[in-house]
């Protein structure tokens, strides 16, 4: 929409002549400019200038909707809002699922089970509809090189025997999974710019990037100058192409970070901080608690693509081999956590789940 | 001929009228002065003089005319008008100001009524703390009706991060249509009754209306397009720009123009809250600031944007990754109106806690300046 020019915006020809000659040519170059510029520019009075502005900001403003209307499109689809993640009450307490249409990210230490969840996923997604799947392709950008072809089979046949019962099935499942292999942060960025032709024609349900983190904690060391700045660019423009990515199919986009757990005493592991001081109340936290062995988790990449995903789900160690799924942030779901496992069929949720708040937010009177 | 009466007005020069660049030129290189001589002339006149058509002409003489007699007649009040009011109409105005109130007291109290009209909100906060949530309550909260205490408006949310959620929408929507239900029960009034009626869900859904925005020139566009359409709608009492830090994050390489355009959209935002007798509420993220010997939180898109607004919420985890504990929630409010550069020195300290689905700290401080409260006692 910003680089749309401007005689796609019904400005007279001699206008957009005149303008390109002062190197403006996109709706966004319009817009920068301040008033008096544009006078000066065009060489109109204010309030054509004025007019000029209403009319290139039509060009390029959004279409506005009710709130009613987004409620009743969601109800004539109800099934493809949600990813449904078998694990039953995490599924009930997300109101469905993963939700399409908005990121969400996996954080974990690492060995958690990131990547087991996300295979999970992948084969979740190219499940008919009938059985809770989105009967479409995966897209899986892996840049740690862990995703395991066999390990995908088996989670398949173990999970749903009753549907991958040849193997012709469970081919045509691995065929319909795209890997891709980045290494690089620039390969990545380019590899999502380039994904919306291949999510038309590969009829995508369903994208996996496999980890953010690793390689972009690989190149930004934070504590040299300029690199917190140019991280936190490169994660939002990220961020924002795969919101629209998202949006625009209606699709659920997964991506995975790493987690570092800042302990307060004992030596244990590494405090391998990207940043500091990402959230002000779990410094203080570790300052208070001093004593306590468990230490508080902050998730990589800072607080710029905090902001930047929508749902978290959080990964951890517990006695194991249970291990505990949180869910930390969600805008439809409270605080609440489960204990799961690992077997061959993936993730499977053990007895004693909690809800924290128990039921959704409600108003206190 | 010349008037009797001098009109200070029509001895305007000419720099000050909002005419073309190029035209003025001419009428500079042509020698013309004021005002007055424009109108003497008349369109034929100066089309001769200057070289331009008679249209043209006929034009600029409007244009003139235009100003010069509406700066004169102009009803005091009218919107574009330089405003002049005593304090005290002030003072009456303020008070008999509504508020959007929340139905959660404590964060009603803190705001000393709730979200005020005109004037610009901002709420900054870690992911995940609840800053759209706040502003999805109040995109609902708006539209209670005025026998409940309400402002009975219609609200526009301005989305660029893609959190609006219409499930939460239709939850707090819900939630909130009966608690009205249970005061109408408990105080058994006519009007209630009445407006409980057109208080449903359908409504209020249908007076939330909602703009993706998905990069900054969207967003300039949409606002530039904003008064326009609070003409159109004009019970529009709550404007949600939630995520204003978002598409000005990424893609700035000259931040002199990130700042001129804030500036630009914080100028607006303030005569459209002014204009339509609005509350405009906006969400901020927070972001790292790397300082000597430890790294702090704080709002992010700079020092001169916090001059924006006059109330900045801060909204803070406690507790956070407990999961065995409920989260407390510690209400510290300062409360000062804007003055940027300074710092009112007429604060009050009000230091509650209770627990609220609301699950969240609020710093309400100068936006002037970044400080923390040093020290505060919790009430148990």
């Amino acid at each position: 929409m910003a680089a749309k020019k401007l005689r796609r915006a019904q400005l007279s020809q001699e206008m957009c002549e005149r303008l390109s000659r002062y190197q403006i040519t996109t709706c966004q170059d319009f817009l920068c400019l301040s008033l008096l510029e544009l006078m000066k520019v065009t060489g109109q009075s204010y309030y054509e200038v004025q007019k000029l502005l209403c009319k290139v900001s039509r060009a390029c403003a959004p279409k506005m909707q009710t709130a009613y209307e987004m409620k009743l499109r969601k109800s004539v689809n109800p099934s493809s809002a949600f990813l449904t993640t078998t694990l039953h009450s995490l599924d009930r307490v997300l109101h469905g699922g993963v939700p399409c249409g908005s990121l969400t990210e996996i954080t974990s230490p690492p060995g958690c089970g990131k990547t087991q969840f996300c295979i999970m996923l992948s084969v979740l997604a190219t499940l008919p509809v009938s059985i809770g799947g989105l009967d479409g392709a995966v897209i899986y950008i892996d840049t740690e090189s862990a995703f395991s072809a066999e390990r995908l089979i088996e989670i398949a046949a173990n999970r749903f025997p009753a549907y991958f019962d040849s193997d012709e099935k469970l081919l045509c499942m691995t065929r319909s999974i795209h890997l891709y292999r980045e290494l690089t942060c620039c390969s990545v960025l380019k590899r999502i710019m380039s994904l919306e032709e291949e999510v038309i024609s590969k009829k995508v349900k369903l994208i996996v990037i496999d980890s953010v983190a690793s390689v972009v904690r690989k190149e930004f060391d934070t504590k040299l100058q300029g690199n917190l700045a140019e991280r936190s660019n490169f994660l939002t423009r990220g961020a924002s192409v795969l919101k629209y990515l998202a949006e625009e199919f209606s699709i659920p986009v997964i991506l995975t970070n790493q987690i570092t757990t800042s302990l307060s005493s004992g030596p244990g592991i590494r405090a391998d901080l990207v940043s500091p001081a990402d959230d002000l109340s779990l410094s203080e936290g570790s300052s208070v608690s001093g004593k306590r062995d468990s230490g508080c988790v902050t998730a990589a990449l800072g607080n710029t693509w905090s902001h930047s995903v929508n749902t978290r789900l959080i990964l951890q160690y517990h006695d194991l081999p249970t291990r505990q799924l949180l869910v930390a942030k969600s805008p439809v779901a409270p605080f609440s956590t489960f204990f799961y496992t690992i077997e061959k069929s993936g993730l499977v949720l053990q007895g004693k789940t909690r809800a924290l708040v128990g039921l959704p937010f409600q108003l206190v009177f | 001929l010349s008037r009797c009466r001098c009109i200070p007005a029509m001895q305007r020069e000419l720099g000050t009228l909002p005419l073309a660049p190029a035209l003025r030129a001419r009428l500079a290189a042509a020698g013309f002065q004021t005002a007055q001589e424009l109108l003497d002339t008349g369109p034929c006149g100066l089309s001769k003089e200057i070289g331009i058509s008679r249209e043209e002409a006929l034009e600029a003489l409007q244009v003139v005319r235009q100003e010069c007699d509406g700066n004169a007649a102009r009803p005091a009040g009218g919107p574009g008008a330089t405003r002049k009011f005593t304090a005290l109409e002030l003072l009456e105005e303020e008070q008999t100001q509504g508020f959007i109130i929340t139905f959660c007291s404590a964060l009603d109290n803190i705001l000393g009524g709730g979200v005020q009209l005109t004037k610009i909100t901002e709420i900054c906060g870690a992911p995940g703390v609840g800053k759209t949530q706040l502003c999805m309550q109040l995109a609902v909260d708006v539209q209670i009706p005025e026998c409940f205490g309400g402002v009975a408006g219609e609200a526009v949310f301005i989305d660029t991060e893609g959190s609006f959620m219409v499930d939460r929408v239709v939850d707090i929507a819900a939630a909130c249509v009966q608690h009205c239900h249970l005061i109408a029960e408990a105080q058994q009034e006519e009007d209630h009754q009445k407006a409980l009626e057109t208080f449903s869900l359908e409504n209020i859904l249908s007076h939330i209306y909602y703009f993706r925005c998905r990069d900054y020139t969207e967003l300039l566009a949409q606002v530039y397009l904003l008064p326009e359409f609070l003409a159109e709608h004009s019970k529009v009492r709550l404007v949600v720009i939630d995520g204003i830090a978002f598409p000005f994050r990424h893609d700035f390489e000259d931040l002199s123009l990130r700042t001129r355009l804030l500036n630009g959209l914080a100028q607006q935002l303030i005569i459209i809250a002014n204009d339509h007798k609005a509350a405009v509420v906006l969400t901020n993220q927070m972001t790292t600031r790397i300082g000597q010997s430890q790294s702090t939180l704080v709002p992010a898109l700079g020092e001169s944007w916090g001059h924006a607004a006059t109330v900045r919420l801060i909204l803070h985890w406690d507790n956070r990754l407990e999961p065995s504990k409920n989260c407390e929630i510690l209400f510290v409010a300062m409360r000062s109106s804007l003055f940027p550069g300074s710092f009112l020195p007429s604060l009050y300290h009000k230091v509650i806690s209770l627990s609220c689905s609301v699950k969240c700290v609020l710093y309400i401080m100068s936006p002037c300046s970044t400080l923390r409260l040093k020290s505060h006692a919790v009430i148990p």
